[in-house]
């Protein structure tokens, strides 16, 4: 303990973390410490460059720090807040686990085969620029509920990413392995389960750390777009989307910036429990 | 024993010329012709076949048996040892430039049967058919580069000599190269691969009419609408509209994307570099980073007031993370034995910079900056959807909310192509500027 | 003779001493004559990359000093020393910079030390790579040419700063027995053309007897020379030498010494120092 107290990084990231919170509050506050004579002429020149004249440009119509805090107290004990957070939370694990469970046997089929890579991969790429986002109108047109549709969005999202980093790490396994496999007199079925099954994994771990991020924006944007109503939890269990969403509508910017920080924090969640089912699943790769 | 070779052995050599790396994929006339000059020998085990000092003359291809290969150590190759076996060529020393003498000393380890083609003889031949001797040439390159692991340098492969080489213009090498493309299976996998697609796209909206694909707009009906000259739902390849939202999608990219550069790579190489400014400015960087860009869009739109800002800030946003992110990482992967190098030769810090961290983290800067450039498009879009006036992520939703399901498709097709385009670009411009890494990449290629 | 006299006197280097505490270089004294090869071989990990680091200035040392040619490079007053081109290390893995050509990376040291011209110092480059039979991959970039080859442009792009020293850690580690054969009949030549002291750090006691004035054997980590050996066999050298009498006689004598040292490393589970 006494020697993280006396690590100088520490404090530099503390510090740091600080003074961006002492600006923001100071930026926030604008409209009233600009109010005073004293800065007119400041107020003009504002205005003469098409900015609004009132506060700082941008930042000075963001929620100070102090009043998010404030409001976030009071919503901590507001129910449907943890139920948004539970359903965008389910939402990105489902998702990110339908895309592995999908994903992985489609990289695998195209990275052994060379027919079934010929015929799939093209299509694979040419597919794969169009945004995720782009789908979300045929989804909702093509699938019974909005949360299937919603579901299937984020599935795309992170199942590009997944094939990938199959299709990577399935041709960077080094020869030999396959070469001593086979000089051990192993059948096409063994190597596979033992050779290239196991090989894969860790770009697959290491690959879903990506995965996951892109999986947050698909689900956040999607709980936004498709008005989150979800038949689950009712008009207030959209997801932190929909809260985020939500709150701009109805004009109360703090609880915004709440739902930007509580999905932050629940990111940092879901990929740390990625992380430690990645090291349950390649346990060889901590000795590195 | 040299005997020359009658009919029935003939086939037995093409069969294995096409075995071989240099005439794997030439022509059954070539090789037909390469069989009628080429005699047979045998050897017994433990015989020389030849040795380091003897005279390039003959090229050797083994039809079976085993031989070893041991070049000469003022040859500089990686592994100077190399076995061969049937389909194996060796003795090709003839055929680099200005050199005469064999390179290696071959001895057959078990009894070992071969063709053997005498290199002018071959040469003369090649130079006769001048596209496929040429392709031959650069296949005998590669071999040499890559199963004899000797260096670029040496392997000055002969260029075929004669005007028609020297007239062959660049189009019928492109269009040589398309014919052996075409003779690979890869393509018709591919129309195979797009066929499956299509036709089922076809088939289940609007032939069999599924439960659940009725709805979707159909593939004839989108092409149709796609290359009509006066579309019934507004957006067409000939409406002056269409490509008006392209140009905004593109505009706003390229805007996101350059402030994002500009300000990230410096960025990024501080991180990197100094670890007190990283000290100070990662944990914000950090913080700030997992909120998930679309996240920021309500946010965005009370800043900006003007959604045009708004849309082009957020997709600079996600640009700027994953650009000083990747240039981060590129700076701390450069290996400390560079840095060290440097500084013994006396540069100073800035001169590091300017000649070790720059060019060595270069490639990582690059694929951060193919990344930026497709989640910027991502973020763009989704940003587009919800409050733009113009752009194709616009198109996408106003066809869905006016009910011009067509037009969805169109969007979403045109989104992946511009998106395509502009990802290669930028890969495009990453090769241009690093000439080292094609080339190493291309040696070490398996 | 009198450039490059480096003298190694009682040092010590402690990782981590308020933590851990791993002593690698235990109070190791060592003189090397000006103009001398010095080879020091040692099991892997036991601290002899230490010392060179120590000396070309890439570690601190804990006490003890490192004076060459009577200039204090470190003591406990300054611990450590700075890299400079008096002193040039050449690398295990090469350290050739992948995205110069060849050329351009041999004159990299006068050019940034602003001794000469960029045009000088390409004519010179161009005449010690020539020198050193490289003449046809000037415009090559490192990465299309073997791994000997690498290496020798190294060394001509380390000589080209006339340095007082050239410091090899295991230069020739990752190169199959022909090629380091030429390699070090290569450097030999390169030597008798110009006479720096040469460093040279590996844990292969024939390359060491081969090369060397004197072999400096190491003691496991933490490390100091167990027993120095004079090899008497004349230079210029060749090939040769390494299957006459007296090499053979030199490797019996040291090879106890070494394989002592080897077994404690084996026992020790030393795993490969970076």
């Amino acid at each position: 303990m006494k020697k993280m107290l006396s690590n100088p990084a520490l404090w530099r990231g503390v510090v740091s973390i600080a003074v961006f919170l002492i600006l923001w509050e100071i930026g926030a506050r604008s409209k009233q410490w600009m109010a005073p004579e004293f800065f007119a002429p400041f107020r003009e020149l504002l205005g003469a460059i098409d900015l609004k004249k009132d506060y700082l440009p941008w930042i000075g119509a963001v929620p100070a720090p102090s009043v998010v805090l404030a409001s976030w107290i009071a919503v901590l004990v507001d129910r449907s807040y943890w139920q948004s957070w539970y359903m965008s939370l389910f939402r990105v694990m489902a998702g990110f686990l339908a895309a592995m469970l999908i994903g992985i046997p489609f990289g695998l089929m195209l990275a052994v085969s060379r027919v079934t890579h010929g015929i799939g991969f093209p299509v694979f790429e040419v597919l794969r620029p169009i945004p995720p986002l782009a789908w979300v109108p045929a989804s909702i047109i093509f699938w019974p509920t909005q949360e299937t549709a919603i579901a299937f969005i984020t599935f795309l999202g992170a199942f590009y990413t997944i094939v990938i980093n199959v299709l990577g790490g399935a041709r960077s396994i080094d020869v030999r392995y396959f070469q001593a496999a086979r000089s051990m007199g192993s059948s096409r079925w063994d190597i596979f389960r033992r050779v290239i099954l196991p090989g894969t994994l860790p770009s697959i771990v290491v690959g879903s750390a990506v995965g996951m991020g892109i999986t947050w924006e698909v689900v956040v944007a999607a709980e936004m777009i498709s008005g989150g109503g979800s038949q689950i939890g009712g008009t207030r269990g959209g997801g932190l989307g929909f809260f985020i969403w939500n709150s701009y509508v109805g004009g109360s910017y703090e609880q915004i910036v709440i739902g930007m920080i509580s999905i932050g924090i629940a990111g940092f969640i879901s990929s740390g429990l990625l992380r430690w089912g990645g090291r349950y699943v390649t346990p060889w790769l901590k000795a590195r | 024993m040299d005997a020359a070779l009658g009919l029935g052995a003939a086939d037995e050599a093409i069969a294995v010329l096409r075995e071989t790396t240099p005439f794997g994929d030439a022509s059954e006339a070539l090789l037909a012709r390469i069989a009628g000059i080429a005699r047979r020998a045998r050897y017994a085990a433990g015989a020389r076949i030849y040795s380091a000092d003897g005279a390039a003359d003959d090229i050797f291809v083994v039809l079976s048996g085993r031989a070893e290969h041991v070049f000469k150590p003022e040859v500089g190759a990686r592994e100077a040892l190399r076995r061969v076996t049937r389909g194996g060529v060796f003795g090709w020393a003839g055929l680099l430039l200005g050199q005469t003498q064999r390179l290696a000393t071959v001895i057959a380890i078990e009894p070992t049967e071969v063709l053997r083609i005498d290199t002018e003889a071959l040469v003369g031949l090649l130079e006769s058919e001048p596209l496929e001797g040429g392709h031959v040439m650069e296949r005998f390159a590669t071999m040499i580069q890559r199963e004899f692991t000797l260096p670029a340098l040496l392997a000055q492969v002969r260029r075929l000599s004669g005007p028609l080489t020297e007239e062959m213009s660049s189009l019928s090498l492109t269009l040589y190269r398309l014919s052996l493309w075409l003779r690979s299976p890869r393509p018709y996998l591919m129309l195979v691969g797009f066929a499956l697609f299509l036709g089922f796209w076809y088939l289940a909206v609007e032939v069999w009419k599924l439960p659940r694909f009725r709805e979707m707009p159909g593939l004839t009906t989108v092409v149709s609408e796609w290359l009509s000259p006066s579309p019934t739902y507004g957006l067409s390849l000939y409406i002056a509209e269409y490509y008006q939202h392209i140009a905004m999608s593109v505009w706003r990219v390229a805007q996101a994307f350059f402030l994002a550069t500009v300000l990230g790579v410096p960025v990024g190489l501080l991180l990197g570099w100094s670890r007190t400014f990283k000290e100070y400015v990662f944990p914000v960087f950090e913080t700030l980073r997992p909120i998930p860009i679309l996240a920021w869009v309500p946010l965005a739109i009370v800043m900006f007031i003007a959604t045009e800002s708004a849309v082009v800030y957020l997709a600079f946003l996600a640009s700027f993370f994953a650009t000083a992110l990747n240039t981060m990482l590129g700076v701390e992967s450069i290996d400390e034995s560079y840095v060290r190098a440097a500084n013994c030769l006396g540069a100073d810090r800035w001169q590091v910079f300017r000649h070790v961290i720059i060019p060595g983290a270069l490639p990582f800067i690059f694929t951060g900056l193919q990344i930026s450039i497709g989640v910027s498009w991502f973020s763009l879009v989704a940003a587009e959807m919800v409050s733009g006036q113009y752009g194709l992520g616009y198109v996408i939703w106003t066809s869905y909310v006016m009910v011009r399901y067509p037009t969805i498709v169109i969007g979403m097709v045109t989104l992946g192509i511009v998106g395509y385009v502009t990802s290669a670009l930028v890969r495009i411009a990453g090769d241009y500027l690093m000439e080292w890494r094609v080339r190493e990449l291309a040696l070490a290629e398996r | 003779m009198t450039r490059g006299h480096i003298v190694i006197d009682d040092v010590v280097k402690v990782y981590d001493p308020q933590g851990a505490a791993v002593m690698a270089v235990d109070h190791c004294s060592l003189e090397i004559e000006p103009g001398e090869i010095c080879m020091i071989v040692g099991p892997s990990g036991c601290g002899k990359t230490t010392l060179l680091n120590a000396v070309a200035g890439f570690h601190e040392i804990t006490s003890g000093r490192i004076i060459m040619d009577g200039e204090v490079l470190c003591s406990p007053e300054k611990p450590r020393s700075t890299p400079g081109p008096d002193r040039i290390v050449v690398f295990q893995n090469g350290a050739l910079f992948p995205w110069k050509t060849n050329l351009d990376n041999v004159i990299f040291g006068p050019v940034m030390q602003g001794k000469l011209a960029r045009k000088e110092a390409l004519d010179k480059g161009r005449a010690m790579l020539a020198d050193a039979g490289l003449s046809g991959v000037e415009h090559n970039y490192p990465g299309e040419v073997s791994s000997g080859m690498r290496r020798r442009v190294e060394i001509v792009r380390a000589l080209m700063n006339d340095p007082k020293a050239l410091l090899l850690d295991e230069p020739y580690r990752a190169l199959d027995s022909l090629t380091k054969s030429v390699m070090h009949e290569a450097l030999l030549e390169i030597y008798y053309k110009n006479k720096v002291t040469i460093f040279f750090i590996t844990h292969d006691l024939e390359e060491a007897i081969f090369l060397g004035h004197r072999v400096a054997i190491m003691t496991t980590r933490p490390c100091k020379p167990k027993k120095i050996l004079n090899v008497d066999i004349p230079h210029p050298r060749d090939y040769s030498a390494l299957t006459s009498k007296r090499f053979r006689e030199l490797i019996e004598e040291t090879n106890d010494a070494v394989h002592e040292e080897a077994w404690k490393a084996f026992q020790a589970g030393e795993k490969e120092g970076r």
